[in-house]
């Protein structure tokens, strides 16, 4: 599948000292959920802010919709939406927001009205529409931020931590609808530091640190490959007292990092669940005890993240 | 019919200005000092205020072109505070990363400052004319009157870019803002004739102050007469415009609207 972005050795520092970008490179499809993740200073909006040609790299290749940002920024500016990590505005109201996005956009008046309406009523805001930007909570302001961007079309939609603010249905239903936009080919690249959200709605995730991607893959991919640490949660009901020793009998110590015996759950947590699981519940119907529930808890993208930025 | 994307900001910048506080600042307070102060100052100067072509008019005659070339005044500061407030609150950088080039930016500025003094001035003449004064309508008059308010808007659009690019916090944006607005306003002839008694420093203040320039050309075409000395107050203004207008294209593209 064609890409929509093409980053290739990309390095960008500030001041020729601090190296923001450190020899980059990734590639996001067309219609594809790319998040970019990464601690805090890691790289991600400056990598944002090169690829929507807001500031210039030092060298690589960095190409948008198959056009070398540093050559094509009016092209490619015509042709995306961004919504930024900071609050941006004008000083009037919700409702003329949506409007001024529409004429400066150039979308025909009929259309952006019906567009304005729909995502109004998507979004929740038809009970602000006549509210001044400024009177708006932070997480209200940044819903008409994401909200207004699709007032004009584009192929691509660059997000940077959309979603610091919202609340749990909120964020949902914005995660919600920039998929179903993606489906209709529209490609997104997309930050965040909540790692539930990146796995939620994000084909593939780039983890970066120090301006370098340390790893990349979907989310399972990542997690398998990462995510070591997992859960053997065993419910149980017996009179019987167990003890440790009686679970551990044949297991490898080195495979065990925490146990612990709870009235009614086994919990077992080990870096090799696969070696542990059977030799545990050999060892339980060897002493008596019916286990009533199995469980293994997956990796989390935190466990991922901490181990990949650790590493 | 496309729009040209410097036009779109053009009317973005007049639907996001126009509120009770533009009006007040664009029109409320120079109709308060034609009416108020004209007025107040026309019971205490009873001989009438000397032109320079040796004429002498009412206070009110002489402070209407005055307040006029305030709003070339107030409509640059409207303006150039744009930048600084697009800077703070991050639409200088959407619309950097929208379908507009840098250039696109700064026209809409600069066109939305000659919009306001424009109408702004149109206003005022209105009201002047209530008081009521004489005006000369004669083509040179009204070509010089529109020079002088475009020119003028132009030079203090400038002025107001290059403070809104180089001031670092709100608070020194404002305070620089308020300093600037009453040394220019109240040390320039808008107000006052300067006359022999008028203290040398005031007087090479006031004379080289722009807006000083642009209330001569106004009153010189508007209730007096044009003269060589109206060209000269003409030719210093668009050289101190372009001067401005320079430096702050220059400070200007130095502006980095990311980190």
């Amino acid at each position: 599948m064609e890409d929509a972005i093409f980053v290739d050795d990309l390095v960008k520092s500030y001041d020729g000292r601090k190296i923001a970008v450190d020899h980059l490179t990734f590639n996001v499809k067309k219609g594809e959920i790319y998040g970019l993740l990464g601690r805090n200073g890691a790289g991600k909006s400056t990598t944002i802010k090169i690829l929507t040609t807001l500031i210039k790299y030092d060298s690589g290749i960095a190409n948008v919709l198959g056009l070398d940002v540093s050559r094509n920024g009016s092209e490619i500016r015509r042709r995306i939406g961004v919504v930024q990590q900071e609050e941006a505005f004008d000083f009037t109201t919700v409702d003329n927001n949506f409007k001024l996005y529409g004429m400066m956009w150039e979308v025909p008046r009929e259309e952006a009205n019906s567009r304005k309406e729909m995502l109004m009523e998507l979004f929740e805001l038809n009970e602000l529409k006549k509210k001044r930007m400024y009177d708006l909570s932070g997480g209200q302001k940044k819903r008409v931020q994401v909200a207004r961007e699709f007032m004009h079309d584009m192929d691509i939609f660059f997000l940077d931590e959309p979603t610091v603010g919202l609340d749990p249905i909120m964020r949902r239903n914005i995660l919600d609808y920039i998929k179903t936009q993606t489906k209709k080919g529209m490609t997104v690249l997309f930050t965040t530091q909540n790692l539930e959200e990146a796995d939620y709605i994000c084909d593939r995730i780039g983890i970066v640190n120090n301006g370098k991607k340390v790893a990349e893959g979907t989310s399972s991919n990542l997690k398998t490959k990462y995510g070591a640490l997992r859960t053997l949660k065993i419910g149980y009901s017996s009179d019987r007292k167990i003890e440790q020793k009686d679970i551990l009998k044949n297991v490898d110590d080195e495979d065990i990092i925490e146990i612990d015996i709870g009235e009614s759950e086994i919990s077992v947590v080990s870096g090799k669940i696969e070696n542990v699981v059977s030799q545990v519940l050999q060892n339980l119907s060897a002493i008596g005890v019916k286990s009533d529930k199995i469980m293994i808890d997956n990796p989390t993208l935190d466990d991922v993240f901490m181990k990949v930025i650790e590493k | 019919m496309r729009i040209p994307a410097f036009m779109r900001l053009t009317i973005r910048n007049i639907i996001v200005n126009i509120d009770i506080g533009t009006l007040i600042f664009m029109l409320g307070l120079p109709t308060l000092y034609l009416f108020v102060m004209g007025f107040m100052f026309q019971g205490i100067v009873t001989t009438g205020v000397p032109l320079s072509s040796g004429s002498t008019v009412s206070y009110t005659t002489f402070l209407a072109p005055g307040i006029i070339a305030l709003e070339s005044f107030t409509a640059g500061n409207i303006g150039g505070g744009m930048l600084w407030s697009d800077r703070r609150w991050g639409m200088f950088e959407r619309i950097m990363v929208g379908p507009f080039r840098r250039i696109d930016y700064l026209l809409g500025i600069i066109t939305v400052s000659i919009i306001f003094a424009l109408v702004g001035s149109l206003i005022m003449l209105g009201f002047a004319l209530l008081i009521p004064i004489s005006v000369v309508v004669t083509p040179e008059s009204i070509l010089l009157s529109i020079f002088a308010i475009v020119v003028g808007t132009m030079l203090f659009s400038s002025l107001f870019l290059i403070i809104s690019g180089l001031s670092k916090s709100m608070q020194a944006y404002n305070t620089i803002t308020i300093v600037l607005f009453f040394m220019l306003d109240f040390a320039s002839t808008a107000f006052y004739p300067i006359t022999k008694n008028t203290p040398l420093w005031l007087r090479t203040l006031s004379g080289s102050n722009p807006l000083s320039f642009i209330a001569n050309i106004l009153r010189d075409s508007l209730i007096s007469s044009i003269s060589s000395s109206t060209f000269f107050y003409a030719g210093i203004l668009l050289i101190v415009m372009l001067v401005l207008l320079g430096i702050s294209l220059r400070i200007y593209k130095s502006i980095r609207s990311g980190i």
